[in-house]
């Protein structure tokens, strides 16, 4: 009951109703423009996050996941190009409904199944966040510090083929996260005398520079945007599905809803695996599976359904164990950390404002993403008309300007270009971006519970090993490492073994 | 496979140069039994033992695809025209850090939206230049007037008097 009333209050506070809105806006508007991804657009926003209230701040930045998630499939299904990731799986259905002249019904379908998806998605996370949380309340400074290196090691080992790097990037990030001035001893680190660096390198920074700056990099260094080249959106206007298409098309609802809980609970699955996974059950389990790939309706909602029940899902371990599972959870976790809340199992007694009162705010995104997503639309298509060359330079005013508001330091304008050169390198050589951003925002907290743990046996690394809750996570964290490792020898084996005939 | 190997070495490389400058940090009786050089220390061991499995794994790669066949120039001069078309994006950035001081912000901004955008492929035209200025006024707004950010004035005030 408690709960209820601060959700109560949070969702009848203007600030907190405006954060949504305006979160919800600027997520379908990022979400809507290829190369733009519900990261990018959330990652623009954190500067501006500093100077407001705590629950404002979480609870914009949580809006712009939710709006994105929508946002990613109007060009999806209006010009072929997913918005988002997790837009993809659109595509197929989307386009092909697009092209036979239904794009308002696709738009339809996918925003009545973000929309129930997002709801689902909610009601999981109000259930299961806190008993988790509870759980996570018997964990001591060696647990969590297991736990820190288990997060990073998950992540890590999703890295497609490349555990090495993906673990390289994890330790890269924890190594940035130790400049700075210490915060036991006072001792500086790693500050080369520059007074700048005392109070460390801020993680907004690097998330700026290896998203956004990187991929600007990335758009530069691609197939030059020719003058003329104009978008074929086309004309649409939104349609949306009776109650009797809706009950018709339950099943692949079922799927998506089902799909995208477990996918978004699972640290670095994400909203894309949740969108193909259930197209592909939805096409299985459908009584017209000829029609998946020439305009279903069920190719649709299955995957738009999905990848909203992950924007809610995926925030369960964030806000239980406070370790994020993906890019967007990552920033989020920013936003809370920026002000001072560590999320985990502390934050539903410390902040229980805070929590619910996210659950209240993420309610409210997702009935304004219905109602703004009617409206929306024909700005979304104005806005993919634009030449990409406009939409390139805003982003890089907005990156300049933003960061500089945060500290009004021009030396942080510097460490955000350091950052955009590393990430560009890190995608070239193919090092995946997530494990960094883990180890530089979970750095913090895996340091200090790392020496709060020693300090009980006088510098004793054993005490890994007598904490039982400790033993398990980092006995799980081997275990990751140790089958994927195996996975990646089989995987490099076996080119060997076919290319060997046909050497002979 | 060699850009992979040369990060590697590069990476092993900043594993003993992290690990030196971390034994420099000093040391103080706060920090407890394990220091402020404690977890840094172990980074860098960490990144040591994993770039030198990198190095292994790119040699053992080198080795099973064969003898190393050069890449087509075109696509190698294609690809290095790609970065450095994407490294000029960080000089626009480098450029703007460097006049922002002296030209102002509003001004700077402006300056940065030209030049982005044509760099990205537009062409002069009256219309770039009124996004140009379009851009640069409400970014001056939004920052310095509505959220009190105080961005560069550069040369103005002192022209103003």
């Amino acid at each position: 009951m408690e709960g209820l009333s601060y959700a109560w209050h949070a969702v009848s506070s203007m600030p907190v109703l405006a954060a949504a809105c305006g979160g919800v806006l600027w997520g379908i508007l990022g979400g809507a423009l290829p190369g733009v991804s519900p990261s990018i657009a959330m990652a623009l926003l954190l500067p501006f996050t500093y100077s407001l209230p705590p629950l404002v701040a979480v609870v914009l930045l949580a809006s712009v996941y939710v709006g994105a998630e929508y946002g990613g499939s109007i060009p999806a299904i209006l010009i072929r190009t997913p918005g988002t990731n997790s837009a993809a799986a659109t595509t197929i259905d989307g386009y092909a409904m697009h092209l036979q002249g239904r794009g308002g019904e696709a738009l339809g379908l996918s925003l009545v199944g973000g929309t129930i998806g997002g709801l689902f998605g909610l009601i999981l996370l109000t259930t299961l966040t806190e008993s988790l949380a509870n759980l996570a309340l018997l964990f001591t400074p060696p647990a969590y510090f297991a736990m820190g290196i288990l997060g990073i090691s998950v992540i890590a080992s999703l890295s497609e083929g490349a555990l090495l790097k993906g673990l390289i990037a994890g330790v890269l990030g924890m190594m940035i996260a130790t400049v700075g001035t210490d915060p036991i001893s006072g001792v500086s680190r790693f500050t080369f005398g520059d007074p700048n660096l005392l109070e460390g390198i801020h993680f907004i920074l690097i998330m700026l520079g290896i998203f956004a700056l990187s991929e600007l990099m990335v758009q530069a260094g691609e197939s030059r945007w020719r003058e003329g080249a104009v978008s074929e959106a086309g004309k649409a206007t939104l349609k949306l599905p009776s109650l009797k298409t809706l009950w018709r098309l339950r099943r692949a609802q079922g799927i998506g809803c089902a799909l995208g809980a477990v996918e978004g609970a699972i640290p670095g699955a994400g909203g894309s695996v949740a969108a193909f996974l259930s197209y592909n059950e939805a096409r299985r389990w459908s009584k017209e599976p000829e029609k998946f790939g020439h305009g279903s309706e069920e190719g649709v909602i299955a995957p738009e359904t999905a990848n909203n029940v992950v924007s809610a899902t995926a925030l369960v371990p964030t806000l239980s164990f406070g370790i994020p599972g993906s890019n967007s959870t990552a920033i989020l976790l920013g936003g809370f950390l920026i002000h001072g809340l560590q999320p985990g199992p502390l934050l539903f007694t410390s902040n229980p404002e805070i929590v619910y009162g996210l659950f209240g705010g993420l309610f409210t995104a997702n009935l304004l993403m219905f109602l703004l997503g009617m409206v929306i639309l024909g700005p979304c298509i104005w806005l993919v008309k634009r030449p990409k060359p406009y939409l390139m330079a805003a982003i890089f005013g907005l990156v300049v300007s933003g960061v500089y508001s945060i500290d009004h330091s021009l030396f942080d304008l510097w460490i955000v270009l350091a950052a955009g050169i590393v990430g560009y390198v890190m995608r070239v050589l193919g090092f995946p971006h997530l494990p960094l951003i883990l180890g530089l925002v979970l750095g913090y907290m895996i340091e200090s519970n790392y020496r709060r743990a020693l300090l009980m046996t006088n510098g004793d690394h054993i005490v890994f090993l007598q904490d039982n809750v400790s033993l398990g996570l980092l006995t799980c964290a081997a275990l990751v490492i140790g089958v994927s490792a195996v996975r990646e020898i089989r995987r490099w084996r076996k080119p060997l073994v076919i290319a060997l005939p046909q050497a002979q | 496979m060699r850009g992979t190997l040369i990060t590697a070495i590069l990476l092993f490389i900043f594993a003993v140069v992290f690990w030196f400058a971390a034994d420099a940090i000093p040391k103080s009786q706060l920090g407890g039994t394990v220091g402020a050089d404690g977890l840094p220390k172990l980074l860098a061991i960490a990144l040591g033992v994993l770039s030198a499995g990198l190095i292994v794994q790119s040699l053992l790669a080198m080795k099973a695809a064969g003898p190393a066949v050069p890449a087509e120039p075109k696509r190698r001069s294609g690809n290095i025209a790609r970065h450095l078309w994407a490294a000029g994006m960080i000089a626009i950035g480098a450029v703007y850090l460097i006049v922002v001081p002296y030209l102002g912000y509003m001004l700077s901004v402006g300056l940065l939206l030209l030049t982005v955008a044509l760099y990205n492929g537009k062409r002069p035209s009256f219309g770039l230049l009124l996004f140009a200025a379009l851009g640069a006024g409400f970014f001056y707004l939004m920052f310095v007037r509505l959220l009190d950010v105080p961005l560069p004035a550069g040369f103005w005030p002192a022209l103003v008097g």
